[in-house]
Order: C-alpha cells, then structure tokens, then sequence
C-alpha cells in the first residue's frame, strides 16, 4: 500500500528526515518509534502534505506518488493523519466541517453525498463509541476540547471518512489511561484488511492495545532498525541510544 | 460633531456648485434651510478632517459633481417591481416600506399593514399624522455630506414606534437606487422613534438596481426610555455605487440599542455612527462587518457619546478586506465630564486575504470622567495556515477551506441577526464575496 523510498526532508536548509525507506503493505498495522527530533513528526507532515519543507525522493500510495499531490488529495486518495496537535478552528461549526469533509472525499471518489439526517445518525453512532458527548457536533472543530476530546474527534474523523491508509502521529500523547483505551478501543475497530495503519509514538504503551504487525526505529531522519512487536518492548527496556550506537557502527 | 467646521473656502465654493447642481428646486423648509446655509458656511469635509481620514472624500466629491439628481418617475424607476425589491432587499416577515431614489414608492410598499402600534411612511403622510413631539430636529448637521442630505433630499421614511409598543415583526425600510443615464445622486433619510417602553426591529436596507449611483443617507434613530430597538443596516449595492451614510442615534435613559451595520456591495461606502446616551443606564451594543474586495473602499467612523452615567457600550466591527480592497475602522468613545460608572468595549478584528489588501484601525478614546472602564482592541490577520492545513488534510479543497475560514471570521458578527431571513441573507451575501475573492 504504502511504499516509501529514500524520502529526504529539510527545513531551511536542515535536513530532519534523511534517505527513509519503509513499506507498509495492505492491512498491516506498523509502528515508527524514535526519540525526539528523530523526524517523526516531519514523517508525518510530509505524507499529508504540510508546507515548509523541501522534499525529495518517493512515497507512493498504491503506485500514485503522494508527493505530487496537494493535500486534499492525499486524502482524497485515502490518506488520513491524526494530528498531534488538532487545531482549533473557531466559527467551524464540528458537524458542518466533518460532513463537508466527507463529502468533498466522496464526491472525488464518485460516491454520492450523504444528507445531514443520515449523516447526524453515522456521527452518533461513532460517537457513542468513543464514549463522546454530542454536543460535540455542534461545538467548533476543537475549540475548547480538552487534549483528550480533540484525541476523540480525530478518531471519530477517522472513523466516518473511512480512509485507507491512517497515520496517527503520536496519538497516545496527553491522553490519561482512561482516554487511551477509548481511543485505542477505536482504532482497533477500524483495523481491517483493506486498511493500513502508520502509528507513530514516543512510547510503547499504546502498541499494548493496538498491537503492530512491524516495529521500524527511526532515528536520525531514517528507518535504523525493525522488528516485530517485541522491539517495542525491548525499546522500552533498553532505550533508543543501543539501536543509535548500532546504526551508526 | 464639528468636524467640517474648519473646512477651507474653495469646498464652500465646491459645495455652492452642488447644491446649485443637486437641489436646483429649493426643498422647502426649515431643515433644508439650515443644510443649505451649514453647507455655504461650511462646505464639505475633506480628508484633512479627523473623522474623514481614510475616506476617499475627494472621490465622493468628485462623483457628486458628475452627478445628476436621480430621476424620482422615469421608465426605469416605474419598472421596479416587488419582485425587483424581494431580490435586491430581501423579504423579512413584516411591513415593508420602499423608497425608490428618495421617494416613497406606494406601490411597492405595504401600506396596509396590520402590525400594531407603529406608524409608517412618507413625508407626505407624516405631516397631518405626525404624533406630538414626534420629531426632535438636529440643531445642526453633523458635516457637509449629512447637511447636502437636508437641502437636497426629496422625503423621509418614517418609522414612529407609540409607547408602550412590543412589535413582534420587523419593520423593513428599502431604500433603493435606480440610475437613469450616467451618475445620479439620491440623499435617502429615515427616521426611526421609538416610544418609551416600545420594543422594535427595524431593518434598513440602502440597494440598488444597478448603474453608479451616489447615495448620501441619513438616519436618525430616536430611542426613548427604557425602550429596546434592534436596527440593522444593509449597504448591499449596486456595485459601482458610491455611498456615504450617516446614522445618528439619541438614547434615553435605560435604553437599549443593539444593532449591526453591514458593508457588503458598493464602490466607496463609509458609514458613519454617532450614538449619543444622553439618560442614565442605556446600553448600546453596535456591531459591523465590512468586506472591500476588488479595488473597493469601505470606511466605518463610529462614535459612542456617553453623555449620561451607567451607560454600558460595545463597538465591535471586524473587516475583511481582499484583492486592493481597503477598510478601515474608526471608533471613537466619548465618556463626559461628570458621569459616573460607564463600560465601554471597542474591538476591530480584521482579515488580510491579500498582501494588497489594507486594513486601518484607529481607536479614539476622549474620557474625561474618573469612574469607567474602557477597552479596546485591534488585530490585522490574515488566514491561520494551520487551520488551512487542516481543513484540507480532511479532503476540503483549498478554495473551499479558504471560504470556510472566511465565513467562520464573520460569523460571529451575523450569529445574533434576528430575523433568521435576514441572516441567511447576509451569510449569503458573505459567500457569493468570498467566492468570488477565494481564488
């Protein structure tokens, strides 16, 4: 699903992501882990298309070169990140945003839109999953959710824009214990073969109720080591600065 | 207000030329004496007057000395129809009363209307019916433009509210331009008075049906004790249109004005608020939105008077302003010698969509009691590029996230706007601009 080949990424003339290769195939569930300023938040921002950095290489979704395109059809193509920091968006009414967003994907997928009835009734429905008050929907997008809600709604997002490829970029960050198994609860409902997940986090914890199929290291703007789940847990043991010692030997 | 006071001869001499060329046929009357005399004592401010600083004042003039006086029975006034005024003005759920440059169109106007307790119409009609103390005449104009408006305007919408009055539809007041040949000029004036204990809405609408007219209003709004009224005023065009509007206020004690003042349409359009509060314990809250695209220019001067104690007063007016649009905020506050316990807030958020664009701001605070409290602010922004991103990121085009963003700054000011007819239409005038501007 999602190949990435010798991707680079500067800012102002700063190079953070430096030759990174990693393949996510369809239905697999991977985890990037790295310490601080590793890139993994450049990792995610360059696949969803945020200005300011000057990119090369590749990162194909299917064959199609994400690179190339803008973000909004990055989505479109079924690309969705989960915001570390949701923003707050002040006069945009929840609903209106999330209803606008899913119809903008379907009307470029060729699917037909859905109405506000039949939409209120999909939004509920998630919402109860993720154990979120409906007032939410008619809050504006983020404006005064706690860190733990704005965690919620990006699920929730995720859940009724039914993406193929997810990246969460340290989703698990300002959630207490309680917060993180909703969250996980719902990301786990939306592992499915045809999607693939792209979990990047500073901390194993969350890989404990989201299990990946792959665990890559990045450190130093690329992929130094993977394994299977177990690398989280020796990560955890161990620390980065042994995978760091050893890339660089 | 004294501002053209100080204005040099040669705008005296302008000013002779105008009234010569604008009010051939002397109105008669008291009011249009004084305009006449102010304007040959006076002549018109320019932009050396504090209050006319951002205005294209010489722009105005100059479209003013091209102008014509708008044809009051012509071909193309008689074609308007309620259908024309429904597209132009909107249709809000109460009695309508339509002035078509200047005069009162009985035809287009709902003079059978069965709302209780207020009286409305022309000048024609006012005279006989005119309820005791029903007028309370300016000693002076207020500038130049506002005293060319006496001397030269043909009628006054009249919207006399009796006391104790709860109206519970809005009155709507359409004042429409319609240019013959080339540029005409029109000098609409309505009144408003509301009773003691009356509670009244009261939308004022200033359109028009195309060509480049010049619309110098005046608006007078009357509110007595313990009284509320709800004013909303709507400058939506013609697009070549040319306006200078004036809307001076008059509250008494415990009285409450809440009202908003749109700019959307218009080539040049400045409005200019004087509020007075001259009993104890009014309350005023004023807001305005404002969006110059293309090369337009859109100015709101507005001045909250607090002449009497326990007042409280909000000004709050946010600018979007695209492309080489430009407009400014001007807001004065005014708290006298000797009142005690006044709130006034003063706030001008504005949006930069383009770096060609301009937004002035200019906060004018003149406190000369003891006992207040008084804020103000200003912000010039322009899109937060996070949102931006993240909008998009969900699959909203760009254009679409961008329009968003604008309409979800404006809102805010639209959010309160009763009734619900005349919200939607404002929201839609805001997205046909925003549209039109998002590239």
């Amino acid at each position: 699903m999602l190949s990435i080949r010798s991707l680079t990424a500067a800012v102002a003339g700063t190079t953070i992501l430096d030759g990174l290769d990693l393949e996510l195939p369809t239905g697999e569930v991977h985890a990037v882990m790295g310490p601080n300023g590793a890139g993994k938040s450049t990792l995610s921002n360059v696949l969803a298309g945020r200005d300011g950095y000057e990119v090369s290489g590749e990162a194909t979704l299917d064959g199609v070169d994400l690179l190339d395109l803008e973000p909004e059809q990055r989505a479109a193509a079924g690309l969705f990140l989960a915001f570390q920091y949701p923003t707050e968006i002040p006069g945009v009414g929840n609903m209106y945003f999330l209803r606008t967003a899913l119809n903008a994907l379907r009307r470029e997928r060729g699917q037909a839109e859905v109405g506000a009835v039949d939409f209120l009734a999909r939004a509920k429905e998630q919402m109860a999953s993720l154990e979120m008050d409906p007032a939410f929907l008619s809050r504006s997008v983020n404006e005064g959710f706690s860190g733990g809600e704005r965690k919620r709604n990006e699920v929730l997002q995720m859940a009724l824009l039914e993406p193929r490829l997810v990246i969460l970029d340290e989703i698990d960050s300002g959630l207490d214990i309680d917060a993180l198994r909703i969250v996980a609860t719902g990301i786990e409902a939306l592992r499915s073969p045809e999607r693939s997940m792209l979990i990047i986090t500073h901390y194993p914890r969350l890989l404990e109720y989201v299990r990946p199929d792959r665990v890559h290291v990045l450190t130093d703007g690329r992929i130094t080591r993977s394994g299977d789940h177990t690398l989280a847990l020796e990560l955890e043991a161990h620390g980065y600065a042994p995978v760091a010692a050893n890339a660089a030997s | 207000m004294s501002d053209a006071v100080s204005s040099a001869p040669t705008s005296a001499a302008t000013a002779d030329r105008l009234l010569d060329r604008l009010a051939p046929v002397a109105a008669s009357g008291a009011r249009a004496e004084r305009g006449r005399a102010f304007l040959h004592a006076h002549g018109l401010p320019d932009h050396h007057h504090e209050a006319w600083r951002y205005t294209p004042v010489a722009d105005i003039v100059a479209a003013l000395e091209s102008a014509r006086p708008a044809p009051l029975d012509d071909s193309k006034t008689s074609s308007i129809d309620r259908h024309t005024v429904d597209e132009l003005a909107g249709e809000h759920g109460g009695p309508r009363v339509v002035f078509v440059n200047g005069s009162l169109a009985r035809e287009l106007s709902d003079s059978d209307h069965d709302a209780k307790g207020v009286w409305l119409g022309g000048s024609e009609d006012l005279a006989p019916r005119r309820p005791p103390g029903a007028t309370a005449p300016e000693d002076e104009p207020a500038d130049g433009f506002h005293a060319l408006n006496w001397a030269a305007g043909t009628d006054v919408a009249a919207v006399i509210v009796e006391p104790d009055a709860q109206l519970d539809t809005p009155v709507h007041i359409v004042h429409l331009a319609v240019s013959g040949d080339g540029v005409t000029a029109m000098h609409p004036r309505t009144v408003v008075r509301l009773g003691p204990r009356s509670r009244a809405t009261v939308i004022e609408s200033l359109v028009g049906a195309g060509g480049a007219p010049v619309v110098n209003s005046s608006t007078r709004l009357l509110v007595g004790e313990d009284a509320t009224l709800q004013y909303h005023r709507v400058v939506d065009g013609p697009d070549e249109a040319v306006h200078v509007g004036r809307v001076g206020v008059v509250q008494a004690a415990r009285s409450t004005l809440d009202a908003t003042a749109t700019i959307t349409a218009g080539s040049i359009v400045r409005t200019g608020i004087d509020d007075r509060l001259v009993g104890d314990g009014a309350r005023s809250n004023l807001r305005g939105l404002y969006l110059p695209v293309a090369r337009r220019r859109y100015d709101n001067v507005v001045t909250v008077d607090h002449a009497a104690s326990h007042g409280t007063s909000t000004q709050r007016f946010k600018g979007i302003v695209d492309d080489h649009g430009r407009g400014s905020f001007s807001g004065h506050v005014i708290v006298r010698h000797g009142t005690v316990g006044n709130d006034a807030s003063q706030s001008n958020p504005n949006l930069v969509l383009s770096p060609s664009a301009q937004a002035d701001t200019r906060p004018w605070l003149e406190i000369f009691a003891d006992d207040v409290a008084c804020t103000h602010g200003a912000t010039v922004g322009r899109l937060d590029d996070d949102a931006l991103f993240y909008l998009r990121s969900r699959g909203i085009p760009a254009a679409t996230a961008r329009s968003m963003l604008v309409a979800a700054f404006a809102t805010e000011i639209l959010d309160g706007i009763e009734p619900p007819s005349l919200r939607e239409r404002l929201l839609g005038s805001l997205h046909g601009l925003v549209a039109e501007v998002v590239p």
